[in-house]
């Protein structure tokens, strides 16, 4: 596992694997991550999946890693979860859509503790709407530490709230060592959004499980055509737009129907367009679906459906295409990077646009035209693998592990400059404080004196020792 | 041309430049003319130290890519993770559907903000006057009436669209209506605010008529939008509460309704149908208000010359000059609008 084999002896495409950022010469260097993000389980998402994946992937090549996110009910403390990956649920107060309260501050004393006491080389912060994983960056940097940020999500440039996000994204990211983002246009929007150079910015695409993402076409039934869609119900995935499908397509194709999973405040809109086409036994709403079920839901449908308005990534129609289905999707976003065009539709979002998309697919499903669900699984399966993305990011902490934390003054220096006067001071007195609160804590409690955490993790970690024994 | 970049090093950020001298090119376009297939213009400038170390631990292999970058996810491509492609950032747009603005144009639709503004200067000059005993108000009630009158066939005139079912009929019963109310209930409206200190009626309907201002829907006048009339009524009520009598208090309220509820309505549809007369109608009605200001106040007066003049001619220059400031960036990652009406597959 450590002896990582050169590329060169796999032939010449694989020697051109994507991602050779450190030196490859050197062994990598093992890591003690900590990942910090305010989404995780039992919350569930793509920014909580990509962790948790990333996680186990990261501790099969033998690095030590941890993850910080906030209490969750009756969820607080330390839990183990498979293959040792120990978790902090802190108990930090929860403001908004899971997001915790920051103060800048008050989370030094128990961030530091953790750091010290998990040994911990690299932090890495997930998604941009997770106060806490700003305040760890804050505070990782405070302490010397070298960082990492993954971006999840895309963000506008028009309306005051995304000035203002944009503007502590920038505070935030300008001192950070890396950036990681999922798709080249997330790059490109972040790149913009926190004035960086591009440079530090790695496109690391996120990746979907294949083995629990399989065909089945005997699930399916070909007597009638279903287009499936699982995503949650809200104004950003367009689902006003799937009320304005649904009616247009089901007058036009009598042997259609709709396997819609998910929940959110729009369901509403899809109730009403059933009750006013009468269309109940052709739309069938699931409501939410746990992540195991998500599969046998696309199983059963010939057509996978995405209306998203924005999009970073967008797992679901891999997810879709790697069961076998076509894909109809809108061009928005990062989503024309994500499967060759031959294994998805791409239509504008609107009504009109989609019809034309999925009367077109329905078109080549009856006339068997379709490629085999076999052959579309095939093609998917090895595009996004965990093990790929654990490699990549890998090469970023080795790249990072190299790359020098700035020492406090030039880190002020570089606020002012960056961030413009205002907020640069601002934050640079923030920083300047959080410095001293760190060596009023260090004063107090000695780093010498916090107790070094047991390492279970890992292949041959005591974890499993302890399980096996 | 080689490129070494350090800029990763903690000791010092430095670009050092080489020229790469091949003196022996004869003999390579003659003994091994592969090499050339894979050196393609710019795209071996772009490596960086890292990549031609990888080269070298490659054993020399590997040359520099000769497949162009692609923005796509699912393919494998020979350059790092962090690799910026000249076309990095080309979909781009700055300042996508901005308009252009007029200073004529825009002057224009600052007028409608002027008029409401003197409207409001008006209302208190009347009341000013008739608390201080110099207007009756059975003289007010009667320009009033007349006015409304005056209005109201003005209305008809024009034409436009009607309600649906509102016939003329209708619109005198709400008349009377209201006015039989307002009649009625004008000693309860006059006693309304006596335990209330006199500063604190001001200082609301102060507070109030600035609501109204504010919250006026000057994009679409018509009807007036709830939040500002409301404002502006609960104003004059507060206002006319300290008239000396009821009835001054009824004729204050018929005023005050006339300006803040029906000549909205009026001027949106002078402005309709009949355009050129809202520049005049805007400018009468400024200079009503200003000169009754001065029979009161001079420098009352010249304030509001002022600010009118600030709102009509400076105000559009200011936004003019901010527009050329304007620098909003569009790409992929904007969140898709919808733009179609989707509500009648629902209705």
């Amino acid at each position: 596992m450590g002896q990582r084999k050169r590329p060169g002896a796999r032939g010449s495409l694989t020697s051109a694997t994507p991602g050779r950022i450190a030196l490859p010469a050197r062994k990598s260097a093992k890591h003690n991550v900590c990942m910090v993000s305010d989404f995780f389980y039992p919350n569930m998402g793509g920014v909580e999946s990509h962790i948790y994946q990333l996680s186990q992937c990261l501790i099969e090549k033998g690095h030590k890693v941890i993850v910080v996110t906030h209490a969750y009910g009756n969820r607080k403390g330390i839990r183990y979860l498979s293959s040792g990956l120990k978790v902090y649920y802190l108990p930090l107060q929860v403001m908004y859509n899971q997001s915790t309260v920051t103060t800048c501050f008050h989370s030094l004393p128990l961030l530091r503790c953790i750091f010290v006491r998990e040994r911990i080389t690299v932090v890495h912060a997930h998604s941009s709407f997770s106060a806490m994983a700003h305040d760890s960056l804050f505070h990782a940097k405070a302490m010397g530490l070298n960082t990492v940020f993954t971006d999840h999500s895309l963000f506008g440039f028009a309306d005051v709230s995304s000035v203002l996000t944009n503007k502590l994204l920038t505070i935030s990211l300008c001192d950070t060592n890396h950036i990681i983002c999922v798709s080249y246009t997330s790059k490109e929007n972040t790149v913009l959004r926190a004035a960086l150079d591009p440079e530090i910015v790695s496109v690391i695409p996120n990746a979907v499980d294949p083995g629990d993402f399989t065909p089945d076409p005997s699930k399916r039934d070909d007597g009638k055509i279903t287009i499936v869609v699982v995503s949650r119900l809200v104004y950003r995935k367009g689902i006003d737009l799937l009320g304005g499908i649904i009616p247009e397509l089901c007058l036009k194709y009598p042997d259609l129907h709709f396997l819609i999973g998910g929940e959110g405040p729009k369901r509403i809109v899809l109730e009403e367009v059933r009750e006013k086409y009468q269309l109940h036994d052709r739309v069938r709403l699931l409501g939410a679906l746990e992540h195991k079920d998500v599969r046998n839901v696309l199983v059963q449908g010939h057509i996978f459906l995405n209306t998203s308005l924005t999009e970073a990534f967008c797992m679901a129609i891999v997810e879709g295409a790697s069961c076998g289905l076509q894909v109809v999707s809108t061009r928005v976003g990062g989503i024309p990077e994500v499967l060759p065009e031959d294994l998805i539709t791409l239509c504008e979002p609107t009504v009109g646009s989609l019809c034309e998309g999925l009367e077109l697919v329905i078109g080549r499903q009856r006339a068997g035209t379709a490629p085999p669900p076999a052959a579309v699984h095939s093609r998917v399966r090895t595009l996004y693998t965990w093990r790929n993305v654990a490699e990549r990011t890998e090469k970023v902490y080795d790249r990072v592990a190299t790359a020098a934390v700035l020492p406090l003054d030039q880190r002020l220096r570089r606020l002012r400059a960056r961030c413009g006067p205002v907020a640069g001071s601002i934050f640079a007195l923030m920083a300047v404080l959080d410095f001293l609160f760190l060596l009023l804590l260090r004063w107090l409690v000695p780093d010498s004196l916090i107790d070094v955490a047991v390492d279970a993790t890992g292949p041959n970690g005591l974890w499993t020792q302890t399980w096996k024994g | 041309m080689f490129c070494f970049d350090n800029t990763f090093s903690a000791v010092s950020e430095k670009i050092i430049f080489f020229e790469l001298i091949l003196d022996n090119m004869e003999d390579l376009e003659g003994g091994d003319p592969d090499w050339k297939e894979y050196v393609h213009g710019t795209d071996m400038l772009d490596m960086k130290l890292e990549d031609i170390m990888a080269m070298g631990a490659d054993g020399g292999s590997e040359a520099a890519p000769a497949t162009p970058w692609r923005k796509v996810l699912y393919e494998r491509q020979p350059f790092p993770d962090n690799y910026v492609d000249s076309r990095f950032l080309e979909e781009l747009r700055r300042n996508v559907g901005v308009r252009r603005y007029r200073y004529c144009a825009v002057a224009r639709e600052a007028g409608l903000v002027a008029q409401q503004v003197s409207c409001v200067a008006a209302v208190l000059t009347l009341w000013s006057y008739m608390a201080q005993g110099r207007l009756s108000p059975f003289m007010l009630l009667g320009a009033s009436l007349l006015c409304a009158l005056l209005g109201y066939v003005l209305y008809e005139a024009l034409g436009g669209p009607r309600g649906s079912e509102r016939t003329r009929w209708a619109d005198l019963q709400s008349a009377a209506i209201f006015l039989a109310f307002t009649f009625g209930f004008s000693p309860i409206l006059k006693t309304l605010t006596e335990s209330v200190s006199t500063d604190t009626v001001y200082a609301m309907s102060a507070v109030m008529l600035l609501a109204h201002l504010v919250s006026f829907p000057y994009a679409q006048p018509s009807p007036p939008g709830s939040l500002s009339l409301n404002a502006a009524l609960f104003g004059s009520v507060c206002l006319a509460s300290r008239l000396p009598g009821a009835l001054h208090a009824f004729a204050m309220l018929t005023c005050a309704l006339l300006v803040f509820a029906l000549w909205p309505c009026l001027l949106h549809r002078l402005r309709n149908r009949a355009p050129w007369t809202f520049p005049w109608a805007a400018v009468l009605l400024s200079l009503a208000a200003v000169t009754g200001l001065a029979t009161l106040s001079l420098g009352g007066a010249l304030l509001l010359v002022l600010a009118l003049l600030a709102l009509t001619l400076l105000c559009p220059l200011l936004l003019l000059r901010l527009q050329r400031h304007k620098d909003n960036i569009h790409g992929p990652w904007d969140e898709a609008e919808i733009h179609e009406d989707l509500s009648r597959f629902l209705h």
